[in-house]
């Protein structure tokens, strides 16, 4: 970990910028992470990381400017440019940063203490990987493991100081036979909760089922995507759809719409702060945070909030900021989508493992059109002929109207625990 | 301690810049600092690399524990690898009219806001507009005794619109990024052009999908020479086995119009004077009158693979070299436009891009036009939107059967391996027999 004060530079930033501005907020993020990358069956690289970050956000005259810097001996200059920043942004309403209020409840842990960045962590995902795609005759092309422990300190001159800390692991195997792919991968925050020998052989089944795939007619069909479909196309287009900074600037779906019934009644989508790996008690602003019925039984129920877009318009923040740079953003910490579980996959369907392009749809329309990978057809269960090549095209708002239904076990990918989703009457584009 | 083979230090330290407008309000607008460095060594086998926050302020004895580390991480690696030899040097640096570094933030807050008032019409009902600017210096040194460093500052801007009637709503895009100079001035028409468009999508049909003639225009097809062309020539998807061009080279692969580049030494947004490995960038001509002529390398894959230069590995600031594409972009043929549509006769002109993706092993892409128009008798008929276009590369390539003489580039950003570098993607209009339109109208 770094080799200076970061609790001193913290207390200083703090000092000073109570000196130059109305309110001050530090956040210091520090890492450090372990890789090693397979070039087809073989470690090319491997390598590692200590990373840190000071990201400075000051409000003054309910003017904000933030900057960032991972020099430790320049934060009085990363301060300054955060205060000259704010000179340009408009004044706002603003009733100030959180400070250590009463807290929601109790998320689940996100830090794994067994976990030593050592590289015989990742050979020893590597080997299982391998060992997992040997049932399959493919070749492997590449993937790798990662591990990382990172942990975050946020201050703020209102008083509140809030911690935590956090670990990964992570591994993926990509392969291919001919010219069909397979691609897969899984994360977690523990170390035993990894499988990296399931993670290779899903991998080297989705290549060599592939072989051979036939053609599918232009038509309309039953159409499963996978939960990594799902994800993509529903993570992408609905979710910031929600965000209250879309709705109120009105580039949203559903402006206009709260309160009312706009998809399937079966449908419902749910942030956890407190179940999954993007776990946690305060936000990233330090706003407790709490569950929240984003949408349920097809009714958008609320809108997701920071501080700054809350106090913008006169509403309240939902604890939903994250922060990927200097400024938080609004986000969710673990997103679930529910809806009525059952058995979909008896009926005869198109299932769609993965999408291709699926960031080109119309994020403001949800008008989408991706190419499928690993498309199959499935019946009573089981896989039946794969699909080479079919292209699928929708809106993803009204398909959302109509679930044909959604598997009984999701998948957690990353924070988003997403089930298999299932669509009648869907336009594929063939040959 | 085992001495490298070889080792090579690529540090990255700046400024950036970013202006946020929405709807008439700065949103935001800062600058914040960065400096990384990515040190490589190769020790007995394959790459160790740790990556050094802060680099400018370590000490010598410092780098020698990081390089010590590097090897550490080295040790566990098996694949053997050889650097093939490529001419090691830079490239001049443009001199640009006026660093946009050196122009205050005040005045490129008034220039934003003067393209985003503009596309603030009748109509429209939601405006963003951002400016963002990476002033950085790139210090490359490497066991050998190369030394290199080079300024550069990328900036541009982009404006969306969001035009609404009766609850309904279509946005469009302009943008232009670029490496000389602040390119902000005297832009209001760019403003005015999303918004017109976005208003016009109002009344456009939803695309029918189907099997038909397209034509793509300059920045759709610069996609299809990025995504299906480019990322397939990379030299180390070839050495993976996950490109269909593998073992092509020789071997006609498209209409005798077709001809493709990668350009690095052109003063475009994807210009570097000097690769990621300190190779001196240079032109490939990656498909030449149909045939496949040259992979893009580094120096590993140059070595193992062959057939086509190194000097095209790039990285952001702190990450591992890949092999990246920079300029890329189909050489003009020798059809007019209006040829092209005539000879098109029936199906659809796609305009503009919302990106793509490709599967290289799989040979398949998918990419998204932000509207078009459909072609009846050879001739312009009513707009349509979301409209897309995926299909196999291999047959794509022998599809295009005419191309334009008027070529343009477009700038943008590539994101593969999950590392974003900036590129320019170009071509003249395009016709692509039987290609796989995607949309839902009826």
């Amino acid at each position: 970990m770094p080799e200076f004060d970061s609790n001193s530079i913290i207390d200083d930033i703090l000092r000073k910028g109570e000196k130059i501005a109305d309110e001050v907020e530090v956040v210091f993020g520090t890492g450090k992470s372990i890789h090693a990358s397979l070039k087809g069956r073989e470690i090319g690289e491997a390598g590692g990381s200590t990373s840190w970050i000071f990201c400075i956000r000051i409000i003054d005259d309910g003017m904000i400017g933030s900057s960032t810097t991972n020099d430790p001996e320049r934060w009085e200059e990363c301060l300054d440019a955060a205060k000259a920043g704010s000179k340009f942004a408009a004044a706002q309403e603003w009733g100030g940063l959180p400070g250590s209020s009463a807290t929601n409840g109790t998320p689940e842990s996100v830090f794994d203490e067994k976990i030593v960045l050592d590289s015989t962590l990742l050979t020893g995902y590597i080997e299982e990987l391998l060992n997992g795609a040997s049932g399959y005759d493919v070749n492997v092309a590449g993937g790798g493991a990662s591990a990382s422990s990172s942990s975050f300190k946020l201050a703020n001159s209102a008083g509140l100081v809030y911690e935590g800390s956090k670990t990964r692991v992570s591994a993926s195997l990509e392969t291919i036979s001919g010219t069909s792919t397979g691609y897969e991968s899984d994360s977690s925050c523990f170390a035993d909760r990894l499988n990296p020998f399931d993670i290779g052989e899903k991998a080297a089944y989705l290549a060599s089922h592939s072989v051979g795939a036939g053609e599918v007619d232009t038509g309309t069909y039953d159409v499963i995507l996978s939960p990594i479909a799902a994800a993509q196309l529903i993570g992408g287009i609905v979710v910031p759809a929600l965000s209250g900074k879309n709705v109120k600037a009105g580039r949203s779906y559903f402006a206009g719409k709260l309160g009312e019934k706009c998809l399937d009644e079966s449908f419902s989508l749910r942030d956890d702060p407190f179940s999954g790996q993007g776990s946690r008690i305060r936000d990233a602003e330090g706003v407790p945070t709490r569950p929240l019925d984003l949408i349920k039984d097809g009714v958008v129920n609320i809108f997701t909030y920071d501080l700054k877009t809350a106090y913008k318009y006169g509403e309240e923040s939902t604890g939903s900021a994250v922060r990927s740079g200097s400024s938080p953003s609004i986000g969710f910490h673990n997103l679930y989508f529910e809806g009525g579980r059952q058995d979909i996959f008896d009926e005869k369907a198109l299932y769609v493992h993965d999408v291709i392009g699926a960031h080109t749809a119309n994020g403001i329309t949800g008008d989408f059109s991706v190419e499928t990978s690993n498309a199959t057809w499935k019946e009573g269960g089981s896989d039946g002929d794969a699909v080479r090549s079919a292209m699928l095209s929708g809106n993803i708002f009204e398909m959302l109207k109509s679930i044909a239904g959604v598997s009984k076990e999701p998948r957690e990918l990353g924070n988003v625990i997403m089930p298999s989703v299932r669509f009648n009457n869907t336009r594929v584009v063939g040959k | 301690m085992e001495e490298p083979k070889y080792y090579d230090i690529r540090h990255v330290c700046g400024v950036s810049t970013h202006i946020d407008i929405e709807n008439g309000i700065i949103d935001s607008a800062g600058s914040s600092f960065f400096d990384v460095a990515l040190l490589r060594v190769l020790g007995r086998k394959g790459w160790g690399l740790v990556n050094i926050e802060n680099f400018g302020s370590r000490s010598k004895r410092e780098i020698e524990g990081f390089i010590a580390e590097a090897m550490r991480f080295a040790s566990v690696t098996d694949e053997e690898i050889v650097l093939g030899d490529a001419p090691s040097g830079m490239l001049s640096v443009p001199k640009i009219d006026g660093n946009p570094a050196d122009v205050p933030l005040e005045e490129k807050c008034e220039l934003l806001k003067s393209i985003e008032a503009a596309a603030r019409i009748d109509g429209i009902i939601s405006t963003r507009a951002g400016y963002s600017e990476g002033s950085s210096t790139v210090y490359f040194t490497d066991s050998c005794g190369n030394e290199y460093s080079y300024p550069v500052c990328r900036s541009g801007y982009g404006i969306n619109a969001i035009a609404g009637r009766n609850g309904d709503m279509q946005a469009a895009r302009e943008s232009e990024r670029t490496i000389g100079g602040l390119n902000m001035y005297h832009r209001e028409h760019k403003g005015l052009e999303a918004a017109e468009r976005a208003l016009k999508l109002l009344d456009a049909s939803p695309a029918k999908g189907g099997i038909m003639n397209a034509v793509l225009d300059q920045e759709l097809a610069g996609v299809f020479a990025h995504e299906a062309v480019g990322h397939a020539s990379e030299g180390d998807l070839v050495k993976e086995g996950i490109s269909v061009l593998k073992g092509r080279v020789g071997e006609n692969i498209g209409d005798s119009t077709l001809s493709v580049t990668d350009d690095p030494t052109l003063h475009e947004f994807g210009f570097m004077p000097l690769d990621a490995e300190g190779v001196k960038p240079m032109k490939t001509e990656i498909i030449k009158n149909g045939v496949l002529n040259s992979y893009l390398h580094n120096r590993q894959t140059l070595a193992l693979i062959g057939d086509g230069d190194a000097g095209h590995a790039r990285a952001e600031g702190g990450a591992v070299p890949q092999v990246r594409m920079s300029n890329t972009f189909i050489e003009n043929g020798d059809s007019t436009y209006d040829e092209i549509i005539a000879e098109c006769r029936s199906g659809v002109l796609l305009k503009g891009s919302r990106g793509g993706q490709v599967d290289p092993g799989r040979g398949v892409f998918q990419f998204n036009a932000e509207y078009g128009y459909i072609i009846e008798n050879g001739e312009l008929a009513g707009m349509i939107r979301d409209v897309s276009l995926s299909g196999d590369i291999l047959k794509t390539m022998h599809n295009i059967v005419l191309c334009g003489d008027d070529l343009r580039l477009n700038q943008g950003y590539c994101g593969k391996g999950g590392q974003s570098v900036p590129v320019t993607d170009g071509s003249p209009h395009i016709l692509l027999k039987d290609a796989v339109v995607g949309g839902q109208g009826a």
